[in-house]
């Protein structure tokens, strides 16, 4: 890979990459660590990327779930990354705004259904394109998928029906 | 189930937006691929403690092998030592094999 092909990978992909992992690691920081890592691990291993494979979007939020979720290993050891009968525990939505309380509830995930739902839901990916980036039979993308979004309707039950800012606010 | 099928909830999940990549990551990523031979001079690397301790202590046996070869070996002093100034090569040498005995 030449440097204006690396250039262009990451014109083209940095937003994505960074919007995913922030959403992933619930850090701004984090995020920018993760994404620096997945670039250099592309321009470290360039071979290792086949077009023929998939995009380059799909490697690359490939190399970032990777990393994010070595990071989610490394600070919680004890946490399974996929609980398959986990339920989310409820958000006290006194004084939060709407989109903080559904991201509350978005990191309340465990994380391959929280990838899953960041991927379709925010990424519009196609489940082929997660299968590929999450290395996953297409068949544990759809249940993490459908488990995530049990899991969001059931916590954000009391914002589907309601407008407005803010929550328990009074006044 | 597809992942377009409770546009509801994706409606409410698209109200949590995250900012795009900030300017300051552009440098980090494309400025730190081109130092890695900065590495040598700036780099650190995470050694374990085991590898650490049998390396120092490897480097103080080594040192004090050292220090016990320079005590042995002295320099010759000015008594000792040996002036080959007016050393000469033989001139007429007769060699005498003495016999082993039996």
């Amino acid at each position: 890979m030449t440097d204006a092909e690396f250039r262009e990978a990451y014109w083209g992909n940095r937003d994505v990459l960074y919007r995913f992992a922030r959403r992933m690691a619930g850090s701004a920081a984090v995020a920018e660590d993760i994404v620096q890592e997945s670039f250099l691990a592309l321009w470290h291993n360039t071979s290792a990327y086949q077009p023929d494979r998939g995009t380059l979007r799909s490697f690359l939020l490939g190399i970032a779930r990777n990393v994010t979720l070595r990071r989610l290993r490394s600070d919680r050891p004890y946490d399974e990354l996929e609980e398959d009968s986990a339920l989310i525990a409820p958000i006290d939505p006194a004084g939060l705004e709407r989109s903080e309380i559904i991201a509350r509830a978005v990191a309340a995930l465990p994380p391959l259904q929280r990838e899953a739902i960041v991927l379709a839901e925010y990424e519009e990916m196609s489940l082929d394109e997660i299968s590929r980036a999450t290395h996953a039979e297409l068949a544990a993308v759809k249940s993490r998928l459908h488990r995530g979004r049990e899991n969001l309707r059931r916590t954000l039950a009391p914002l589907l029906e309601t407008k407005g800012t803010t929550h328990g606010t009074k006044g | 189930m597809e992942p377009k099928d409770d546009p509801q909830l994706r409606a409410m999940l698209r109200e949590w937006q995250v900012e795009n990549a900030p300017a300051s990551l552009d440098a980090r990523v494309l400025g730190a691929r081109r130092l890695r031979w900065r590495f040598l001079l700036t780099g650190s690397m995470r050694v374990p403690v085991p590898v650490a301790l049998a390396f120092a202590a490897a480097l103080i046996l080594m040192g004090v092998a050292l220090a016990r070869q320079q005590r042995v070996v002295t320099a010759p002093t000015a008594e000792t030592a040996i002036n080959l100034a007016d050393f000469q090569p033989v001139q007429d040498m007769k060699v005498r094999i003495i016999g082993v005995r039996q």
